[in-house]
């Protein structure tokens, strides 16, 4: 993890968002490929998890993961 | 808190290329990206081995060093996701990397790449989990489902190895004792400091 301070940079570029230029207007941008996988997603459909929400263990021993461990021992 | 790491054996992997069109497929990479690639060193010469290789998840990231945005950010479990909502495509990530992951989607003399594309470990991005927008700019996460990235579970021969670092390592362990050799684990000691004792 980087040291830097940089919990504002979300809120500084926050301001576009608040004008409706930012991720709507980068999903106009790339329309023409919208076949394609989009960079961004319009606004209205943005879910984003909270700071302490996107750096939470996802990683679970599961039964499906003991079976990737068992059998990649054979 | 388990470290999630890759650890590809290279006695192993025959060069089939599943790997790359299993994460092709699952996360509906974009045009012109693989997020996996296999790489054959001394083609058709004796020595010849292969190794499937993509964003290690680097202890102390150096794209995330560089970032001018700082996008990049570390889960607790080590993956190293970013934002594509910050990125700018300036490129430099894909200069600090030295596994050569990042990708851009678009090229042009002027116009921009695009956002950056990399491995995320099937573990998603800052969208909410196995959401829509997610899936959209990120992939599935299937971390978040209690599966591995799709590349290891998949392998035909089981030389790509994911999941908990000193699960793996052992395991890889196991395998040089059994069959008395190894060509070691390729990139562990550039991305994470260590190699696994063997
Ligand atoms: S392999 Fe490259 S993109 Fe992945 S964490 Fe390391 S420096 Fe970053
Ligand atoms: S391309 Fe994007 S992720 Fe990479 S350094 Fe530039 S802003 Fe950061």
């Amino acid at each position: 993890m980087n040291g830097r301070k940089d919990g504002g940079v979300a809120e500084r570029r926050g301001f576009l968002r608040a004008l409706g230029l930012g991720t709507a207007a980068a999903a106009a941008a790339v329309a023409p490929a919208a076949a394609q996988r989009s960079d961004s997603v319009p606004a209205g459909q943005a879910r984003k998890e909270s700071a302490a929400e996107r750096v939470a263990a996802r990683y679970r021993e599961t039964d499906h993961v003991r079976a990737f461990y068992r059998t990649n021992r054979y | 808190m388990a470290r999630m790491k890759f650890l590809c054996d290279a006695e192993r992997c025959i060069e089939c290329n599943a790997c790359v069109t299993a994460c092709k497929n699952e996360h509906q990479v974009p045009w012109g990206i693989n997020r996996r690639r296999v790489v054959t060193l001394n083609d058709g010469r004796p020595g010849e081995r292969s190794i499937s290789m993509a964003c290690m998840h680097c202890t102390d990231a150096p794209c995330a060093a560089v970032c001018p945005v700082a996008c990049f950010y570390t889960t607790a479990d080590h993956v190293v996701l970013h934002d594509k909502d910050l990125c700018i495509g300036c490129g430099y990530c894909f200069y600090a990397c030295p596994f050569g992951a990042p990708q851009y989607p678009r090229v042009g003399n002027f116009g921009g790449r695009g956002k950056m594309d990399k491995c995320t470990y099937c573990a998603g991005g800052p969208q909410q989990d196995n959401s829509h927008a997610e899936y959209l700019q990120y992939g599935s996460n299937r971390l978040a489902e209690g599966k591995l990235p799709l590349c290891a579970e998949m392998c035909s021969t089981k030389a790509l190895l994911a999941g908990d670092g000193e699960i793996i390592a052992t395991i890889y362990r196991e395998r040089v004792q059994q069959r008395g050799y190894g060509s070691g684990a390729w990139g562990w000691r550039t991305a994470y400091k260590e190699v696994p004792q063997v």
